[in-house]
Order: structure tokens, then C-alpha cells, then sequence
């Protein structure tokens, strides 16, 4: 008896010369794979980029994962820092009002905004994700309004006034800052400074009627205790799918709020709709696949019946046989496989060439992963297998005699 | 090289039932007997049970071989395993119609036993057989590119060329004109004698087993079934 290696190397090369020979068969065999598969990887491809088009779109927009808070009321930091520690939280940074705070923006005399908005701003602030920068110190971070009636540019300087009312005086307090990176108009449409959270504090603290070294003004109180509260908080969810959860929990602490949660569970259930078409279309497609593959196979086998009788009576085991036909469909199902990646790849050719054409689809594109590619190629194996098993019950029952007996 | 006493093989059931005996055979190292018969009587079962196809009903004794083996002793154990060994490596089957495979070429499907078997792929035996049979022309081709005659041949040679002791021919000229036949029957009864083995052929050729001077194990009707025994 020659080893095993060599004994299934013997076997795998019949198998293969029995599958050349009869090559217009085999190609019906595969042909009937190909006919599945490449269909259902081209609608996976499709289903798969139009959702994540659609996800990557909603990401793409920080605005998607902001949940505002509608009612205002009076937190600590330590109710921050709690809120910060939920999984579903991306960011969080409080706001000292409720209404955005404001102050005036000066260049020179023909360049200044006055009542911009000054917005807390941090590391990891989603809506400064783009510009790669956050505010620090004296330098902010302009939306791109404000910096073109500002005519500035990152690097330049500019001052940040604020007034006040103090013993019927009004005062103003001045600060030169930096311009350290522009928030493009899509981001943030009104003109606006994205400012770090302390000096935010000093502005309030200033408004309030304390004294500030930092803006130039020694006038006022100097209490060390102010009351540091915030009315409200921008809150960012950390992905798309955390939003529900975000919006469940602020609520339960009867906090109003308001979110793009509905267009994001309209983006779930798109994908749960196509998901469910297409399962339900994959697993018809399989299942007619099986059976044609299965029927195909079984009157092949039934047609060499003769000569797998010879074969076994020239000594091949029935594990033997079995092996013969488990490498003809594995082969077959391989063939068939990569065939049917060849024309997913031409056919999603065709779809992102037509699709990057039409308005309403710009962007989508027919495309799978790797990990997709190895899920398609398991479970066409697993069809092979299915095949295989029917094949060998069949194949089992095939005595050597039968050589012998003339049909 | 052959011995074997009082087999019995049924086939069928209840009324069906048809049972084939053999009380005695043996058969010394390159004789050829022939099995001849009416159609139907059990040629092909006897060639069956004698390739360890079929399990017999009753066997007193059977050896094949030198030295010898007892058969007989695995049947009743029932070892499958070692009888299949047996059969694959110490019997060469040549069929009716050739029973060649048409995906392997000439050559191929000669070396199929030998490699089945993990026997180095160059053998005298087949070179001489193959050149005495006029088969080295057709080496590389197809069966279905071949005349029944050529096909036979090939057979033959495929049965042989993993040098079993028994070779069982299951009425190898049946498809062939009376002149092939004979070519090819001829052929069988040198090369067995001259690479020693001992052959058993089915035939219902009579021509053919008087003109080569075989021994018959004719077939004689009994109730319920049939007796072979050496004719006169």
C-alpha cells in the first residue's frame, strides 16, 4: 500500500483527469455554482455599499451624533464627569448658558464681528475632528463666517472683547488670541470662536463682576469660591448606534432633548429591509443551487456507475470513493467561486461606473470586504459539502461485483 | 497454486433461490480452465465468489497461492479488510467489455493497479505483455479511441500487470469477431503460461476452449441450481 499523501495525491489526480474528461459536464456543474453566486455577491456588493454609504454619510456628519440638550438647568462638573464615563458617549464639555455666550472679534477698524459666539471647545470635540486642532489657552479655533468678514487666516492674531456693566460703569475687557485653525461653513454656518473651557470661565467670571488680570480689567470682586455651574452641554454620542441609548438615558433624567435619531434608525431599518431581502433571496438561491447541484451530480454518478465499480474493484476503499468525489466538487465549487468573484468584480465595475454618473446615487458603490469574500467562499464550500455528502450516500451503495454484470 | 473444495453460493431468495456448486477445483500454476454454461446457470456468480466478490454459503477449503492462503479461514472469520487486500492484490479481473476508464489514456489505466497497490511503476511483465499484445503504439491514447479488440487487449494487460496469481476473465471475446477472439484468447493462454499464473475464463465459446485444448468446468442443471464440474 503506497503512504497516504501519495495514495490521496493518486486519487486527487483521477479525480481531476475524470473531471478534464468529461470537462462539458464539469462546466455544467460549475456553470450552475457561478450562476448563484456571482447574482448574489453582486446584490450583497450593492446592499452592502448603499449602507454603508448611507452610514458613512451620517458619521461623516458630526451634527448626526450631537444630542442637545433642550431644557437647561444648573450641573457640576461632577455630573459631567459621570455623563463622560457612559459607554455611549463620545464627548462631552459643559456650556455656561444657555444661550451661546458672545463677544466681539476685532482685527482692525474695518475688520470685526461683534456678538460671535463663543462655543466650548476641547480635545476630541467631534466638530473640530476635521480641522485636526483644538482651542487652547488664547488660541480659538474660528468658523470659517467669521474669519472671511475677519479676513484672518490661521496664525493670525486678533482681539476678543467683552463688555460689562460694573457700578454703572461699562467696562470692557480685551484679550489678543491666536487663530490656531478655521472650521469650514459646513460645520458651522454662523460666524463663531471655538474657545477652550477656562477661558470661557473668565469670560463669565468677568461678565459677572470679577476682577481679570487675563483681559486687562484689576476693577472688580475676588471671591475664590465662584460657583462653577453650567446651564447646559454639548454632547456628542460616540457612534451612530449610540444615540438611542444616549437619548434614553438623558431622558429618564427628564432632560429634553432633540437629536437626528430618527435618521438614523431610518438607516437601520433600511439595512434591516435589505438584509432581510437579501437573506431571504440567498437562502432561495442556495437552497435551488443545492438541489440542481445535487441532481447534477447524482446522475453523473449514476452515469459512472460502471466505472466507480471498476475502481473499486481494482481496490479503491469506499473512503476512497468518497475522497474522489469530495476533490471533483471541491474543485468544481473553487472553480465556480472564482469565477463568480471574476464577474462580481466586472459587474461592480459596471454599477460604480453607472452609479458615479446619476446625481441621486453618487457615491455608492457595489463593493464586499475580505471577511465578506471568505463568508461567500465558506458557504459555497458548505453548499460543495451538502453536495459531497449526497453524492457519497449515493456513491456507498456501489459494489465492485457491479463491474462484473453487464447493464 | 489454486485449491479450493465444496463451494456454495446462493443467489435469490425462497422460489428464486438458485444455488451454484463447486465441489472441487484446483488448479496448478499456468493452466487456464474455462467455465462454460447455458446463459443464466451462474458463470458470472461462480467467477464472483472465486474473486472474493461474493461471500460464499458454504466453503469446506481455499487457497490461493504459494505459500498458500487459507481463504476458507477469512471468509468464515469474515474479514473483509484482508479479503479485499486479497483480491486487489492477488486477482487481475478482466471484464466483459474491458471495464477500461476513459478518463486515463492506455498507459495510465495500465498502471493503475500497480500504483493502487504502491508497486514501482516499471514492470517487465507489462512491457513484454504490452509488446507481445501490439499495444505500444496505442499507449497514449484513449479507450474510446480504441476497437473493441484493442480495448480487450488492454484489458488483459491491465488485469496482469500487478502480477496477480488468479486471473478471472468474465467472457473476454464475447464482443469480438471469431478472429479477434481467437487472437486474443490465444494470447491469454500463452501469457499465463509463460508469467506462470493461473487463469479461469467464462466462456460460452466452445470453438474457442476445444481449439485451445482447455479444461472445462461445465455447468450441469440441478434442482434449485447448478453443479460445475471438470467435463470429460
Amino acid at each position: 500500500m503506497p503512504s497516504p499523501p501519495k495514495r490521496f495525491a493518486l486519487i486527487a489526480r483521477l479525480a481531476l483527469q475524470d473531471l478534464w474528461h468529461d470537462r462539458q459536464v464539469s462546466l455544467c456543474i460549475a456553470a450552475a455554482l457561478v450562476a448563484v453566486i456571482a447574482p448574489l455577491l453582486l446584490l450583497f456588493g450593492l446592499k452592502h455599499g448603499v449602507i454603508s454609504q448611507l452610514q458613512r454619510e451620517l458619521l461623516d456628519d458630526p451634527r448626526n451624533l450631537e444630542v442637545r440638550m433642550l431644557t437647561s438647568g444648573s450641573y457640576d462638573n461632577a455630573w459631567l464627569a459621570n455623563l463622560r464615563e457612559q459607554p455611549e458617549v463620545g464627548f462631552v464639555i459643559g456650556q455656561t448658558r444657555s444661550l451661546n455666550t458672545q463677544a466681539d472679534l476685532l482685527k482692525d477698524a474695518q475688520h470685526f464681528v461683534k456678538g460671535a459666539e463663543l462655543i466650548p471647545s476641547a480635545p476630541g470635540d467631534p466638530l473640530l475632528a476635521d480641522t485636526a486642532r483644538h482651542p487652547e489657552d488664547a488660541r480659538v479655533i474660528l468658523s470659517e463666517p467669521a474669519a472671511r468678514r475677519l479676513e484672518v487666516a490661521e496664525g493670525d492674531r486678533l482681539t476678543l472683547a467683552v463688555s460689562r456693566r460694573f457700578d454703572e460703569q461699562l467696562e470692557r475687557g480685551r484679550l489678543e488670541i491666536e487663530v490656531a485653525g478655521i472650521l469650514e461653513a459646513a460645520r458651522f454656518p454662523r460666524p463663531a470662536a471655538f474657545v477652550a473651557l477656562p477661558l470661557l470661565i473668565e469670560l463669565e467670571r468677568f461678565r459677572d463682576g470679577h476682577a481679570s488680570p487675563l483681559l486687562g480689567v484689576e476693577n472688580g470682586l475676588a471671591r475664590g469660591d465662584y460657583p462653577l455651574r453650567y446651564a447646559r452641554a454639548r454632547i456628542y454620542a460616540k457612534e451612530g448606534d449610540a444615540v438611542k441609548g444616549l437619548v434614553k438615558r438623558l431622558e429618564e433624567q427628564n432632560i429634553d432633548t432633540s437629536s437626528r435619531l430618527a435618521e438614523i434608525e431610518n438607516v437601520r431599518a433600511i439595512n434591516k429591509v435589505l438584509e432581510l431581502v437579501f437573506g431571504v433571496i440567498a437562502a432561495t438561491a442556495l437552497a435551488g443551487c443545492m438541489a440542481s447541484m445535487s441532481g447534477a451530480f447524482l446522475a453523473n454518478i449514476d452515469r459512472k456507475r460502471r466505472e466507480y465499480a471498476v475502481l473499486r474493484l481494482l481496490g479503491f476503499q469506499r473512503p476512497a470513493i468518497a475522497t474522489f468525489l469530495a476533490v471533483q466538487v471541491g474543485l468544481l465549487t473553487l472553480l465556480a467561486f472564482a469565477v463568480g468573484l471574476g464577474l462580481f468584480a466586472l459587474g461592480s465595475a459596471v454599477f460604480n461606473r453607472a452609479l458615479a454618473t446619476s446625481y441621486m446615487a453618487a457615491g455608492v458603490v457595489s463593493h464586499i470586504t475580505p471577511t465578506h469574500a471568505v463568508i461567500a467562499l465558506l458557504l459555497t464550500l458548505g453548499v460543495g459539502l451538502l453536495v459531497v455528502v449526497v453524492g457519497v450516500a449515493r456513491a456507498y451503495g456501489i459494489q465492485p461485483s457491479e463491474s462484473l454484470r453487464e447493464a | 497454486m489454486l485449491s479450493l473444495t465444496e463451494l456454495r453460493v446462493a443467489r435469490g431468495e425462497g422460489h428464486e433461490r438458485h444455488e451454484v456448486h463447486l465441489p472441487r477445483l484446483s488448479l496448478a500454476a499456468g493452466h487456464v480452465a474455462a467455465i462454460v454454461g447455458p446463459s443464466g446457470c451462474g458463470k458470472s456468480t461462480l467467477l464472483e465468489a472465486m474473486g472474493l466478490l461474493l461471500a460464499p454459503s458454504a466453503l469446506h477449503s481455499f487457497t490461493l497461492g504459494t505459500p498458500s492462503q487459507d481463504i476458507a479461514a477469512l471468509q468464515r472469520a469474515g474479514d473483509e479488510r484482508a479479503l479485499a487486500s486479497i483480491r486487489s492484490r492477488d486477482i487481475g479481473f478482466l471484464l466483459q467489455n474491458g471495464g477500461l476508464l476513459p478518463f486515463l489514456s492506455v498507459r495510465d489505466n495500465i498502471a493503475l493497479p500497480r500504483r493502487l497497490l504502491g508497486l514501482p511503476e516499471h514492470s517487465e511483465r507489462v512491457v513484454h505483455a504490452c509488446a507481445t499484445l501490439g499495444l505500444n503504439a496505442l499507449l497514449n491514447k484513449r479507450p474510446g479511441a480504441l476497437s473493441i479488440g484493442e480495448r480487450q487487449r488492454t484489458a488483459f494487460v491491465r488485469a496482469m500487470a500487478h502480477e496477480p496469481r488468479l486471473l478471472l476473465a468474465d467472457e473476454p471475446t464475447a464482443a469480438l469477431d471469431p478472429a479477434s477472439g481467437e487472437r486474443l484468447f490465444g494470447l491469454i493462454v500463452s501469457l499465463v503460461k509463460e508469467l506462470d499464473m493461473a487463469a479461469l475464463v467464462v466462456s460460452h465459446d466452445y470453438t474457442l476452449v476445444a481449439q485451445f485444448q482447455l479444461p472445462r468446468l461445465a455447468a450441469t442443471l440441478t434442482p434449485g441450481g447448478c453443479r460445475f464440474a471438470f467435463a470429460a
